[in-house]
């Protein structure tokens, strides 16, 4: 029983490599699975300077420290594409809530800027083998009706690991949390009413692009009299493409009225927690807008709705030819990212479309893939080791390495499980 | 051969009334007695008539061929909110045992059938946790299509919910929702303190009210002519639970609650069931066990307040490896849906066996339930309650393809994509009479003043 | 709004001038008469007086001094009984809230000792205002009668069988009490016990059972005064236990099953209303001989709803096959009539029958569910619900079948008193009890001791201005 309750400090104690291990590293005795490439049954991947310098079936990493994997599966870290974690800490307790500020228009506001580092919900996500995530300054909430939230600001990609919200930057402001109106989100009112305000509303989102741009216009044209504004500035990036927006849209028409907008203001979105496909598919497959997912497991959308309807909505999205990944849009769930993955498969989903959701596809799809989602040369050594598939919830996490660096898999659930475990 | 054998397609059976049938080449998961590979289960009315390796096929029924698949006893939650039309909570008061769930089912609820596709049969369904004495509570099984009577699990021992912690104190919060210009008037009580107060008084009253009929039974006896003690039901069903005829399950968070109340039941003397999420029983697992508490817990949640910030997903192997008898519910009309892949994650944190794992699901709820002599695990006498999964059922790529109950087939994976169908059909026809309907009354000389308003003019 | 103002003040003007002459008999002669408790006459004459149906026959000898109306084209029927409204009910006045406190409502209520939204002491029979008016509106669509009940809370009130018109409010009334009015309903989560379902049902049980009690003690005490503790007054339990009846609601089938047993634990003779998913539930309904009042508010589409909101199924199938319960209900021989539910137009009242009809209910049927039923229901069927010798005279003389496409009302009798219906909504006056529902404020002092006394009883008007007098 001991033993048991010793298994994780076990499995670090017995494999661990002191922290100071130098610039290189090799793994090896692995089944490693890239993702992006088949599978290296009994391979080798060498660490330099945090990143993966090759993987193969043999590679040469001279004075390396050598890890054993003991036949252990290596697959890249989870990515989990939308989180609040860093921002959020207790849910009921709104001074631990760093979401939804006020106003409609604030582009300018920067996630990682407030990023907790030392949120035991860091700690908790990583244990479970997500190493990097999207964090959103949205939450999809607030306040609803013609003062609803437009833009909650910019989601970052941090990395699970660090001293402070800078070393865990993978990428700042990497797309821009919008919250995309709807119609009739306020009390019962007749449809023609409701739609009007939506209308208005969009005319305003419109105003404001067009602002925007006269703003971007006139830098260009900078003299010293230029008045810089943080608010248009922080547009800038989404008016150049540089930056997608974070488009959440669940309903069907939220999701067609998001992909108008995008065509009319030139910009790059991302769809984000879509409930429903309806005939959306080919609209977003041909002008190649990627789908973040929501939960799979969750309930379906109508009292007729068929009861496996949401969990088949990753397969249709992807058999639609969308590009998708999974998030999980809070903090306390953020570590099941891969169990959402895994719902999707058993309802249709294929099995390395559901893998890549939470690797390469949502890299890719963040804008991060140069330096995350598969273990492939010149990316960032964020690995885990595993004793089974990683989208299973009997699977252990058995080490865990961020830019090359091995971190700790405790946190503060396993040490209360040893402390009450070992109570007299 | 004389025997009639339906080499059906395995899913290919039109729902029937509960029927004979063997079920072979299974991996049979008892919970009970550990995996029989390529095992058969024999049902006959209703009930499990054998489980084993060679049964033979019985004279008059069918027999299924799952080859490939697995076969567990039906899944059962111990804490659920489903099937309750209206409000969950009777929120108003801190002591609401008047109010009964059983009044309230309602077999329409879809949620039913959506937990059935998960292969979930039995539900423990509960009051809100909004006061400190919560509401009655029911057992039922999961029998779609039946009316409200029908789901109700016969002989089940009936429940009352209690609440500690947060929820039960909210109310008596001198800020939050319950100031300005729209405040509430506040409710005692507004903290643990006053929760165990309301507790200790109320066990009070019971008594005297006991003590009040037992008197006036006497007096009766006695050839008197008293007047009889008015009939209270917001104290009677505390009675009961003071005389066991009622069980207690308890939601409740951290340990110093947990404790509390067992303390009280000490000293009173009534016993408590379980204790509901209970996320902090690891803490206090030892004196839980000494009074043979049940404890029925979430897999992982925390940190949604700030009563749970110790809350572990290691919380129900702990219980577990202290000789509690566990497990994980649901509350959650989504959750209730996927209950195994609940258990599953306990072999992630704890490293629970897989029949310990299955058995939070299954026998363990039955246990807390006092309904393991019925249902829970695949043993012979039980209820034919199953479920057949494609895949190993504690891996999160299995799925439930045929639930049984009492030996009646209530879910199948094929006629739901079969009944989709015809519901959507079923569906546009009426969507066309619809606008036919809609169309004709507006043809129709319209009602009321003879200057209707313009079509689609803002009232 | 010049339209509704000018009526008004017509009204006003006619209180004080026209009051015209008053046959001693009327005749309708030469008519179809349906009297619903027997046979059609194809061919007939009624005869009526002092309010009442003198004689029904093919061959009557009409009096002298009757004022006859000729019949010919013309059906005569029972004037039509709604079984379950608040036409002509004003509202009980609130208790003020205490001086110095500015909480408008009650005291939140601990639990059903606290007897919270509880009317059931209040009387529509105390409470009919004939210058309500629904009253007209109610008539011009045939209905002479309704059992009317105040509304309020959760248990509402006792009801009345009352006539649609009168002098004065108690003019109206032809029977009380008939029947304890229960609303399943909650307030806001804020307001005290009961805010849920279950708190609601809870209440109602306990009630019943502090009822039963309190009958018991009451005879205990009176036997054995000495050594026994009083039992106490209670003003709620008072008023409920003089109820013959209660009315419970239930719209969906899990609804309809939970009242058909919870009428049976209650221990009183009950009544159902609502039953728009009844299809799901005939032969239950037909089992257990209860009696069935059908909401005549059809469940349909919301106007100006979300056309991307496709309702469900269920409620698709509902508002598919709502309106054939009531010919369902017949053919099942279930006792049943129809209820108003707040259709406040005389058109859709008329409409709303004649859907039941065209989904299957047959003409005969649901002239009798209309009438008869009701009467029987109640148990007034000895001076209601049929055309015959000795009853109330309340009539509905159409041209063409009742509810027919073409088919107009010609007159309306009530109580032996002559209307003509209006081809207008009536307007709604200041001080209507409609409008009053709306804005919550108490009523205007005295609707139901008018300033002006126009007319003695059962006087016959003749002219729409001169019904207006009657206030």
């Amino acid at each position: 029983m001991i033993g048991l309750a010793n298994a994780i400090r076990y499995a670090a104690l017995s494999l661990l490599i002191t922290a100071a291990y130098g610039d290189s590293l090799v793994i090896k005795n692995v089944h490693v699975h890239p993702v992006t490439a088949p599978d290296i049954e009994n391979g080798q991947v060498l660490i330099v300077d945090g990143k993966i310098a090759d993987v193969g079936k043999k590679v040469t990493g001279r004075g390396a420290k050598i890890i054993d994997g003991h036949g252990l599966d290596l697959y890249p870290g989870l990515i989990n594409a939308a989180t609040n974690i860093g921002l959020e800490e207790i849910g009921s307790l709104r001074d631990t809530v760093d979401l939804n500020e006020i106003g409609e228009f604030n582009p300018q506001l920067m996630a990682r800027m407030s990023f907790n580092p030392s949120s035991s919900h860091i700690d908790v996500t990583r244990s479970a083998g997500v190493t990097s995530v999207l964090t959103l300054p949205g939450s999809g909430g607030g306040r609803p009706g013609p003062e609803a939230t437009v833009f909650y600001g910019q989601g970052a990609v941090m990395r699970l690991d660090g001293w402070t919200w800078d070393d865990m930057t993978v990428k700042a402001g990497a797309v821009l949390d919008m919250n995309f109106p709807v119609i009739g989100n306020a009390p019962p009112k007749p449809f023609p009413e409701m739609e009007k305000e939506y209308r208005k509303k969009l005319d305003q989102i419109a105003d404001f692009f067009e602002n925007a741009r006269r703003y971007q216009k006139a830098k260009a044209a900078a003299n010293s009299d230029f008045k810089p504004d943080p608010r248009f500035e922080a547009m800038i990036p989404v008016l150049e493409g540089q930056r997608p927006v974070f488009v959440r849209a669940a309903r069907e028409r939220a999701i067609k009225e998001a992909v108008a907008f995008a065509d009319r203001q030139k910009i790059k979105i991302i769809i984000a927690g879509p409930e429903e496909i309806g005939d959306t598919g080919p609209l977003l497959k041909a002008r190649q807008i990627p789908v973040i997912l929501g939960d799979t497991l969750a309930l379906p959308l109508h009292d007729d709705s068929p009861y496996d309807s949401r969990y088949t909505l990753p397969n249709e999205f992807y058999k639609a030819g969308v590009k998708i990944c999974f998030g999980t849009f809070d903090v306390q769930f953020a570590r099941n990212v891969g169990f959402q993955a895994a719902a999707a498969v058993a309802f249709g989903l294929p099995y390395d479309a559901a893998v890549k959701g939470v690797t390469i596809n949502a890299a890719e799809i963040l804008g991060v893939d140069s330096q995350l989602g598969s273990i492939d040369k010149g990316k960032l050594a964020d690995l885990i080791l595993t004793d089974g598939d990683p989208l299973e919830a009997k699977t252990n996490i058995k080490m865990e390495f961020i830019d090359g660096k091995q971190v700790s898999l405790e946190n503060r659930q396993t040490q209360l499980y040893e402390k009450y475990l070992n109570r007299p | 051969m004389r025997i009639a054998i339906f080499f059906l397609i395995t899913f290919a059976i039109a729902r029937a009334r509960a029927e004979t049938f063997l079920i072979k080449n299974a991996t049979v998961m008892t919970v009970s007695k550990g995996k029989i590979e390529n095992g058969s289960v024999l049902v006959e009315n209703g009930k499990i008539a054998a489980v084993g390796h060679d049964i033979t096929a019985p004279a008059h029924g069918t027999v299924i061929d799952a080859t490939g698949m697995f076969l567990t006893p039906g899944l059962i939650d111990c804490h659920s909110h489903t099937a309750i039309e209206g409000n969950v909570n009777e929120g108003s008061v801190s002591d609401a045992a008047m109010v009964n769930v059983k009044d309230v089912i309602n077999p329409y609820d879809v949620n039913i059938y959506r937990a059935l596709a998960g292969g979930l049969t039995v539900s423990n369904v509960l009051h809100g946790s909004a006061n400190a004495i919560g509401g009655q509570t029911v057992v039922i099984k999961l029998r779609w299509g039946k009316d409200a009577e029908g789901m109700l699990f016969a002989g089940a021992v009936p429940g009352i919910k209690f609440a500690l912690g947060e929820n039960p104190k909210r109310q008596g919060y001198p800020r939050t929702i319950f100031s300005g210009p729209n405040a509430r008037e506040r409710r005692y009580p507004g903290t643990r303190l006053g929760v165990e107060d309301v507790i200790r008084e109320d066990f009070t009253k019971a008594k005297i009210y006991q003590q009040e009929w037992a008197e006036y039974n006497a007096r009766i006896a006695r050839g008197e002519n008293p007047i009889p003690p008015r009939r209270d039901l917001q104290l009677e069903p505390l009675v009961e639970v003071l005389e066991g005829k009622r069980y207690l399950h308890c939601h409740s968070y951290r340990s110093d609650e947990l404790l509390m109340l067992m303390k009280l039941s000490d000293e009173i003397g009534f016993k408590i069931r379980t204790f509901q999420h209970a996320l902090e029983a690891y803490k206090v697992a030892k004196e839980i066990a000494a009074r043979h508490i049940g404890v029925s817990t979430f897999s992982d949640w925390w940190s949604y307040k700030i009563e749970v910030v110790d809350a572990i997903p290691y919380n129900a192997a702990i219980c577990v490896r202290k000789g509690i008898v566990t497990s994980l519910n649901s509350d959650s009309d989504e959750l209730q849906r996927h209950l195994n892949y609940e258990a599953a994650k306990t072999m992630r944190y704890g490293g629970l066996t897989e029949e310990e794992a299955l058995s939070l699901v299954t026998l363990s709820p039955a246990k807390q339930l006092g309904i393991d002599k019925r249902v829970g695990s695949i043993d012979v006498g039980k209820d034919a309650d199953l479920v057949l999964w494609n895949k190993y059922p504690l891996s999160n790529y299995s799925k439930a393809m045929q639930v049984w109950i009492d030996g009646t087939k209530y879910f199948d994976v094929a006629d739901d994509l079969k009944a989709r169908a015809d519901v959507a059909a079923k569906k546009k026809v009426l969507l066309e009479k619809e606008k036919a309907r809609q169309e004709s009354d507006k043809k129709k000389a319209p009602s009321g003043p003879k200057n209707p308003k313009a079509p689609g003019e803002v009232l | 709004m010049k339209r509704a103002l000018a009526v008004a003040v017509a009204g006003l003007v006619c209180a004080v001038c026209v009051r015209a002459a008053a046959p001693s008999a009327i005749a309708i002669k030469d008519a179809r008469i349906v009297p619903v408790s027997g046979p059609d006459l194809p061919r007939g004459t009624v005869l009526l007086r002092n309010g009442l149906i003198e004689d029904v026959g093919p061959d009557l000898t009409i009096p002298a001094d009757a004022w006859v109306i000729d019949g010919a084209g013309l059906t005569v029927y029972p004037g039509f009984i709604d079984g379950l409204s608040t036409w002509g009910v004003s509202p009980p006045p609130r208790p003020e809230p205490a001086a110095g406190s500015n909480a408008a409502s009650p005291p939140r209520a601990q639990g059903p000792e606290d007897r919270p939204e509880d009317d059931a002491f209040e009387r529509a029979a105390d409470l009919m205002n004939p210058s309500d008016s629904r009253l007209q509106m109610a008539r011009d669509a045939g209905f002479t009668t309704a059992a009317a009940f105040p509304e309020r809370g959760i248990f509402g009130g006792e009801g009345a069988i009352v006539d649609l018109a009168g002098a004065r409010g108690r003019d109206m009334v032809v029977a009380s009490p008939i029947g304890q009015y229960i609303a399943l309903r909650t307030r806001g989560f804020a307001a005290g016990f009961p805010n849920s379902l279950m708190g609601v049902i809870a209440y109602v049980r306990q009630t019943y059972l502090d009822l039963d009690w309190y009958k018991r003690a009451n005879v205990v005490y009176a036997a054995h005064v000495s050594g026994n503790k009083r039992p106490g007054y209670d003003h709620y339990l008072e008023a409920l236990g003089n109820s013959p009846r209660v009315l419970l609601p239930a719209t969906e089938a899990q609804q309809i099953d939970r009242m058909l047993s919870f009428g049976v634990e209650l221990k009183q003779p009950f009544i159902i209303y609502g039953l728009h998913e009844a299809y799901r539930r005939i032969d239950e309904l037909s089992r257990s001989k209860t009696p069935v009042f059908v909401s005549l508010k059809w469940p349909a589409a919301p106007k100006d709803g979300d056309p991307a909101n496709v309702p469900d199924y269920r409620t698709l199938v509902m508002r598919d096959q709502a309106p054939g319960v009531p010919g369902l209900l017949a053919r099942a021989g279930v006792s049943f009539g129809f209820y108003d539910d707040g259709v406040d137009k005389t058109a859709d009242l008329k409409k709303a029958v004649r859907k039941a009809i065209d989904a299957g209910l047959a003409q005969a049927d649901a002239i009798r569910a209309l009438t008869l039923n009701v009467a029987e229901i109640y148990g007034v069927a000895d001076r209601m619900g049929s055309i015959e010798k000795g009853k109330i005279a309340n009539l509905v003389v159409t041209r063409g079948d009742a509810f027919a496409d073409k088919t107009k009302i010609e007159y309306v009798f009530v109580d032996g008193q002559q209307f003509k219906p209006s081809e207008d909504e009536p307007a709604k006056a200041a001080g209507d009890t409609a409008a009053l529902r709306t804005t919550g404020a108490p009523p205007a002092l005295g609707p139901q001791y008018p300033a002006v006394r126009a007319m003695s009883d059962h006087g016959v008007e003749t002219s729409v201005c001169a019904i207006r007098a009657c206030e």
